[in-house]
């Protein structure tokens, strides 16, 4: 903008001002959209809300974490059918659960708790394990607790993680494994233990 | 009492059942030359070596304590099992040396016995819990499980399948190709293969490291909660990467950087593609570290 020294351009300012003004008054108040928006995004969004609400963010992962118990269980089943001689076993009450090798249960956050047939099969195995255990040299004995609280205390790491952050898939991966892991562990532990090897020591009584 | 210890001496040896003193044994019989072998010591020491002879031979000493060697054949399974009286409080350890044919299956189960095991090309299936494990590979499937023994598998560089499994046992891989799965607790796992076309890696505290070249389409999975993981690729790589840890550092040679996968999260990820990407490599961990890098 520019200013002449008669003093014109003050008036031309002071003109443009009001014509400024006099257009800002006109404009309406408010602005309506041609036609009302919100129905579709509410529709956008209600199917999201609704998935959200129904399913929580650790449910799919726990749908997964049945799946492979099952596997795992059966499996497992199969082995023992095959390996083991003795007579079967009562199955085991989960109302007061033991941990025979001294390894405690983690403390999941709610959304991401292993199931009762989780525990169960677990309890099924440390119990099976704790027979074994006896049988096998102390040195080794410390070497199974030990890692087996390794595995728990990884779960706890994971655990504490996803109660800081539900919902990371890294997380819930790594939690579902960890279950896994533990599983798998008790299982092979029992196999090597039972085996045709550990059989002649586990049925001898054998102090190495 | 010491003039009665001849007689109990007599006594021991003539009643059936009854543990004897150690004991030298040389047997052998005639076999499927590939038939399968299955071999039972709990303490001691067991070498499996493969012969070109339709044979297995049995050299080796019984432990004190031990009730008998079993040595059997029923049509294709060949059984040798050391057996140890009902109730003993004597280790029974035998060392066994066996002679196989090279293309036998081979199962052997042990609790502190050693295991080795050279030139035998058929599947095998080796356990034990707190000895050590040595063997050879080739073509054909391999299986080895210890609790807290170390484990050592020599390849050719021929592709097969091999799974590892050990609770703090480490495990030491060289030379081998095709599929490899591996799962400790606490043990370390040093894996280098000629090439990789498939490998699943997985522990809870144990470090993992794999040196390989990737075979094309290989599928490269390894997963840690505490443990660090290093993958070393040689040669020219041709790779999708899903790299990911919550806690862990990641380092990276081939050039992108991780990053943030939240501003407010510690998480960090790396996702690239080198090559022409027909190979998928995937990492994970909590708070290991990660390396990814050539040899």
């Amino acid at each position: 903008m520019t200013t002449g020294s008669d003093g014109s351009g003050h008036r031309n300012q002071s003109d443009a001002d009001a014509r400024l003004a006099a257009a800002l008054a006109r404009l309406p108040r408010a602005v309506e959209p041609p036609h009302d928006l919100w129905p579709r995004i509410a529709a956008a969004i209600e199917p999201a809300t609704e998935s959200r609400s129904k399913v929580s963010p650790g449910r799919p992962w726990l749908w997964q974490l049945a799946a492979a118990l099952v596997l795992v269980v059966t499996s497992s089943a199969i082995t023992a059918a095959l390996l083991q001689r003795e007579p079967a076993r009562a199955p085991v009450a989960d109302a007061a659960p033991r941990d025979p090798v001294g390894v405690r249960r983690a403390a999941f956050p709610a959304d991401y708790a292993p199931g009762p047939e989780y525990h169960a099969a677990r309890q099924q195995m440390l119990d099976a394990l704790a027979r074994r255990l006896d049988q096998l040299p102390p040195e080794t004995r410390v070497v199974i607790a030990g890692n087996l609280a390794e595995i728990r205390r990884g779960a706890d790491k994971i655990a504490a993680a996803l109660a800081e952050q539900p919902g990371d898939p890294l997380l819930e991966e790594l939690l579902l494994n960890a279950y896994q892991d533990e599983l798998a562990m008790l299982a092979n532990v029992d196999q090597l233990t039972r085996g045709t090897g550990a059989r002649s020591a586990a049925d001898s009584k054998v102090t190495l | 009492m010491t003039r009665f210890a001849p007689v109990l001496v007599l006594a021991a040896l003539a009643t059936p059942g009854m543990p004897v003193l150690a004991e030298e044994v040389s047997r052998r019989i005639e076999v499927d030359p590939a038939g399968q072998v299955e071999i039972s010591n709990v303490a001691g020491s067991v070498v499996v070596t493969g012969w070109n002879r339709p044979e297995v031979q049995v050299t080796g000493e019984l432990g004190d304590g031990v009730e008998k060697l079993e040595f059997t054949r029923q049509g294709e399974l060949t059984r040798i099992r050391v057996v140890l009286p009902k109730v003993s409080h004597r280790g029974g350890s035998s060392d066994l040396e066996i002679r196989i044919p090279a293309r036998s299956s081979l199962t052997i189960g042990a609790v502190s016995a050693d295991i080795k095991v050279a030139g035998v090309e058929g599947v095998q299936r080796l356990q034990t819990v707190s000895g050590e494990l040595v063997t050879s590979v080739g073509k054909e499937d391999v299986e080895c499980k210890t609790v807290s023994g170390d484990l050592t598998v020599n390849g050719r560089g021929e592709r097969g399948l091999l799974t590892l499994n050990t609770v703090s046992g480490d495990a030491t891989v060289t030379r081998v190709a095709g599929e490899i799965n591996a799962n400790t607790v606490s043990g370390e796992l040093r894996i280098e293969a000629v090439q990789a076309q498939r490998s699943r890696l997985r522990s809870t505290s144990g470090d993992l490291s794999l040196r390989a070249a990737l075979a094309p389409g290989a599928r490269i999975d390894a997963e840690s909660i505490s443990g660090n993981v290093e993958l070393l690729l040689q040669g020219e790589t041709d790779a999708e990467f899903d790299v990911s840890s919550f806690n862990g550092d990641i380092d990276n040679c081939f050039g992108p950087k991780a990053s943030r996968t939240d501003e407010y999260a510690p998480g960090r990820e790396l996702r690239f593609r080198q090559g022409d990407g027909s190979s998928r490599v995937r990492i994970k961990t909590l708070n290991g570290d990660i390396r990814l890098c050539r040899p």
